[in-house]
């Protein structure tokens, strides 16, 4: 059958100042009717630039530079812009990956979907206003016709991405392109938006080219996966047969990355040595031949193309991986793991104690009559140990307090109630000299490290200014620290002299781990480390993490979205939920074993890069939206999104209870275990 | 919205208080004064301090500006000697004038600069751009009284295509009648005003052209005329709206410029004419008119604002 989409030999340039930058070199792709086309790789490898030339809405200085775009046999790329306008939204709609920009701020959701209806067809104004409310019954939304008139400030990321779908859908496209369509939302909202992808796709029979950078997203949905890398495809194939056995080095180096798949071994990732190449200049041979750990001097000088194996797959290499191709090895799945740290810690005085900790913040209204009209719960009364050379890991979605209550731990901000202790000393009633002493011994690494550098300030006095602000040492004794610690994070003393901007992602966010270290801290406390990170870049600073963690003797708190992140770094895991733990223990105990149904909803909803658990989760995941926390559900905070939530969930809210080894505890009246030293399940 | 006018309200009056109280020592620490302005230059040391007794300004500073203060809340701004009248009436009489020229002057500057602005942005950085904003530089550079006087060389001395002076009258109507004469004042208040709105537009348009949803209503295949009118445009506008309001005083200043080159019979001309003659009476009156319009500039900016932009709620 003739695919409804073919990509031949594109080619996309993009003019810079004095050098051309070939975004996308010679990339043939095919998407055939109904089916779903993932497209993954790390950033500025090309797939994004692809999508775009499909639209014809490449940034203002890229071009086609040459091949061929034939939708549906028509050929795209000789069309004149007006033409081309006509095929965008009629016969290609498309998907962006953030819902809080993509939409008109001061034009109401109802109105902008009506619009995108109206375009090119001679529909009425209220015929379009009636098609804007079926579509927006269409993509799962509720009361459709109640919220045709709310602006997208008033909708959640979740319900703004399901606009968005019903926009690029108002004309019934053949295709849809969606880029990155979830990157920006939480795992629970990821889940049903890419349900729903999956969902439209069967009911209106259109052909999906989904584009990401996270292997989990593609595994379960997609078809067939094309692997890109510095602008052309790598290896396609099956789903399935390329999860299970990646023939290019690149795939496999991106499989060896992923913190799941070593999260039971808690062995070492692998890294990807290097960085893609320029593509401003001309390439010879293979381009991940730099960093490949099979390549020859063939492949330094001739390029792969890219072969129909005998399997029917395709790759882009002289050397295929498991040439016969062989299975990765998939870790035993159900194989109990033995908690490392945690029993023989639980003894001991923990490092860090936290108990009964509150955060409300007021909601009063007027500059100079302040009214009461309301509190933010952002943290209720949250009680957890760290001990000593462990990492404890903090887990939940957006708003769920984690971040706040790293916040309160550094001192960044002041608790409502609650005590927090260091080492036996209690952290929130102390003032002056004692209390810069103390918070000498707790660092914060940021997640965003191109905002939480001053970007005028070179990297030695960055690195120097805790030091200095501590009064710690003498000029030489500081400059000889941050020599010492700068080796330590594997970088050249030559970044001293240097600015934030000259360095890449990752290499910034090494000198905020960097920049944390310099006073020797007892706890670092790390929120969102690799959260903005590539695979391969994350995968060498959690590596380094770990070997720092136990060189030094640190302990780190954690703090992540990411439960795959999070499983793989930590002994114990706390899972959040608006304000609460509702679930604590050791890390592989919480995944496999969960006891609570939010717990069990998020290592649900988290995308694993693995087809086969990946299909076997579809339709589960957590339902509904985040409940604000101006006035929380009383009782149990989750039993608005509980399949299993009763009268008492309301009325009473759960005690923590343990339920395993290792300090396992949830607060469920209907926990999906059975709780330690219960003989009946009370869940019956 | 009640409590946020309130509030609004009481930082009003507070600000009234000050500045008012401000210009009041200032004015009384200006050699001269109006006892001296209103008699003639041989008058004796004896006519001089009857009168200062006569007009009260032989008593305290303050005592002074608790009596200016006092008839104020009854409504009663003072008299002007020199005028032989009520300031009130006299800023009542010319208040209407002053603001038909400015609603006049906004409006033809916002006639030309804002559709300058957006064909601007939509041509970024190509040659016509880049032209209107050499003559754009022309406007700002160009001083108020200079352009006034240029266009009345030009256009009423060597080609008298209109006349140099500005319409005459009593009533908003009268003025109105001598639409030729009104020509030259409306449009020295345009040129040196139409800059900053084509600039303010054109940087707006410019930042909205490269956001997400602009982005979006590509994709659903609108076409950029629509794009730049139906989405850019309105975001555009909110910003002129604030700017709008926050500018009125600067084009309350204006107005005293103009008014003054083409004798204009309005506010700005009697501030300028009182400010030479040492009228302190005015002086205060009008500058009372100056805060009272600042702070409903701004009061409007923030209701123009809640009124556009449906994600701004008044709650300050």
């Amino acid at each position: 059958m003739e695919p409804v989409l073919r990509i031949e030999d594109l080619r996309v340039e993009v003019r810079l100042r004095d050098s051309v930058v070939r975004a996308v070199d010679g990339v043939s792709i095919h998407l055939r009717a109904n089916e779903m086309l993932g497209i993954v790789g790390e950033s500025g490898c090309g797939k994004t630039m692809t999508a775009l030339s499909v639209m014809r809405m490449l940034p203002p200085r890229g071009r086609i530079a040459g091949g061929s775009i034939r939708l549906a046999g028509k050929e795209l790329t000789a069309l004149t812009d007006a033409e081309m306008r006509h095929v965008r939204g009629n016969d290609v709609g498309m998907i962006f990956q953030d819902p809080f920009t993509s939409l008109n701020p001061t034009m109401s959701i109802g109105r902008q979907i009506a619009r995108a209806a109206r375009l090119h067809r001679g529909l009425s104004r209220a015929e379009a206003a009636e098609r804007a409310t079926d579509l927006l019954e269409l993509v799962g939304l509720p009361h459709a016709r109640q919220r045709f008139d709310d602006y997208p400030h008033q909708c959640s990321g979740g319900i703004r991405q399901r606009v968005m779908i019903a926009m690029a859908l108002s004309r019934e496209p053949k295709v849809l392109i969606a880029d990155e369509p979830t990157t920006a939302l939480d795992v629970s909202i990821q889940h049903q938006i890419l349900d729903l992808i999956d969902d439209l796709r069967q009911r209106l029979g259109m052909a999906v080219l989904l584009v990401s950078h996270d292997l989990g997203v593609v595994a379960g949905r997609a078809d067939r996966v094309a692997v890109m890398y510095a602008g052309k495809v790598a290896e396609s194939g099956d789903t399935d047969a390329l999860f299970a056995a990646p023939r290019h080095p690149y795939t496999e180096a991106l499989f060896e990355a992923l913190p799941e798949r070593a999260a039971a071994t808690r062995t070492p990732l692998y890294t990807i040595p290097g960085m893609p190449p320029g593509l401003a200049r001309p390439l010879v041979g293979c381009r991940f031949a730099p960093r490949c750990r099979y390549a020859e001097e063939r492949c330094t000088v001739e390029e792969p193309p890219l072969a129909v194996a005998l399997d029917g797959r395709r790759h882009a290499c002289f050397h295929p991986v498991g040439d016969p191709p062989q299975p990765l090895a998939r870790p035993a799945a159900g194989a109990p793991q033995v908690p490392t740290v945690a029993d023989d810690a639980a003894a001991a005085v923990p490092l860090l104690s936290v108990l009964g900790l509150v955060k409300d913040y007021p909601l009063a209204s007027g500059a100079m009559l302040r009214r009461r009209e309301g509190t933010v719960s952002a943290v209720a009364d949250v009680t957890f140990d760290v001990h000593r050379g462990e990492t404890f890991g903090l887990v939940g979605e957006s708003g769920c307090g984690k971040t706040t209550i790293g916040r309160l731990i550094v001192g960044l901000e002041k608790p409502t109630r609650g005590s927090i202790e260091l080492d036996g000393e209690e952290l929130t009633t102390l003032k002056g000299a004692a209390y810069r002493r103390a918070r000498r011994d707790i660092q914060l690494m940021f997640q965003d490290s191109s905002t939480s550098m001053d970007p005028r300030m070179r990297i030695a006095a960055t690195l120097r200014e805790p030091l200095a602000v501590q009064r710690v040492g003498n000029l030489r004794e500081r400059r000889h620290r941050i020599e010492e610690l700068l080796g330590k994070v594997g970088l050249p003393a030559a970044a001293l002299h240097r600015y934030p901007h000259e360095f890449s992602g990752g290499q910034r966010q090494l000198l905020s781990f960097a920049r944390a270290l310099t006073l020797m801290p007892k706890l670092v406390v790390t929120d969102e480390p690799v959260s903005a990170m590539d695979m391969s870049v994350q995968a060498h600073i959690l590596n380094l993490m770990r070997d720092l963690q136990h060189d030094l003797g640190l302990t780190y708190l954690f703090i992540s979205h990411d439960l795959a992140v999070v499983r793989y770094l930590s002994d114990r895991i706390g899972v959040m939920y608006l304000g609460k733990i509702v679930e604590v223990g050791p890390a592989e105990e919480v995944y496999r074993n969960p006891a609570h149904p939010y717990t069990k909803g998020l290592v649900d909803s988290a995308p694993v890069a693995d087809p086969v658990i990946e299909r076997q989760k579809l339709r589960s995941g957590i339902k509904g939206e985040l409940p604000s926390a101006i006035d929380p559900p009383s009782g149990c905070r989750f039993r608005t999104r509980c399949e299993f939530a009763q009268d008492v969930c309301a009325e009473v809210e759960p005690p923590a209870r343990p339920f395993g080894p290792g300090g396992h505890v949830a607060a469920c009246h209907f926990p999906l275990a059975r709780p330690a030293g219960v003989t009946a399940s009370p869940a019956t | 919205m009640t409590r946020y006018l309130a509030r609004r309200l009481a930082h009003a009056l507070v600000v009234t208080l000050c500045v008012t109280a401000v210009v009041f020592v200032l004015l009384h620490m200006l050699p001269g004064g109006p006892v001296r302005a209103s008699l003639p230059i041989n008058a004796t040391p004896a006519q001089v301090a009857e009168l200062t007794r006569q007009y009260g300004y032989d008593r305290p500073l303050h005592v002074q500006y608790g009596t200016w203060m006092w008839n104020l809340l009854r409504g009663d701004l003072g008299f002007s000697p020199q005028l032989n009248m009520p300031v009130r009436d006299a800023i009542t009489e010319r208040l209407p004038k002053t603001m038909t020229l400015m609603v006049l002057g906004i409006g033809a500057s916002l006639l030309i600069g804002v559709p300058m602005g957006i064909y601007q942005a939509a041509r970024r950085y190509q040659r016509s751009d880049y032209l209107l904003t050499g003559a754009t530089f022309l406007s700002y550079a160009a001083p108020v009284f200079f352009v006034g006087l240029l266009l009345i060389d030009l256009l009423a001395v060597s080609f008298r295509v209109f006349p140099a002076g500005a319409p005459q009258g009593d009533s908003v109507a009268e003025i109105l009648s001598q639409p030729n004469a009104l020509v030259l004042p409306v449009a020295t208040f345009a040129f040196c005003g139409f800059a900053q709105w084509s600039r303010f537009i054109r940087s707006a348009t410019m930042d909205n052209l490269v956001q997400d949803y602009v982005r979006t209503a590509r994709s659903i295949g609108a076409s950029e005329r629509q794009v730049l009118w139906v989405h850019v445009t309105r975001n555009s506008l909110i910003t002129i709206v604030t700017l709008l309001g926050l500018h009125l005083p600067t084009l309350f200043a204006g107005a005293v410029i103009v008014e003054t080159v083409f004798n204009y019979p309005g506010m700005g001309l009697m501030f300028w004419q009182a400010a030479q003659n040492h009228d302190y009476p005015i002086l205060l009156g009008v500058v009372l008119f100056g805060t009272i319009l600042t702070i409903v500039g701004s009061i409007l900016a923030d209701i123009g604002y809640a009124v556009l932009d449906p994600r701004v709620r008044l709650t300050a």
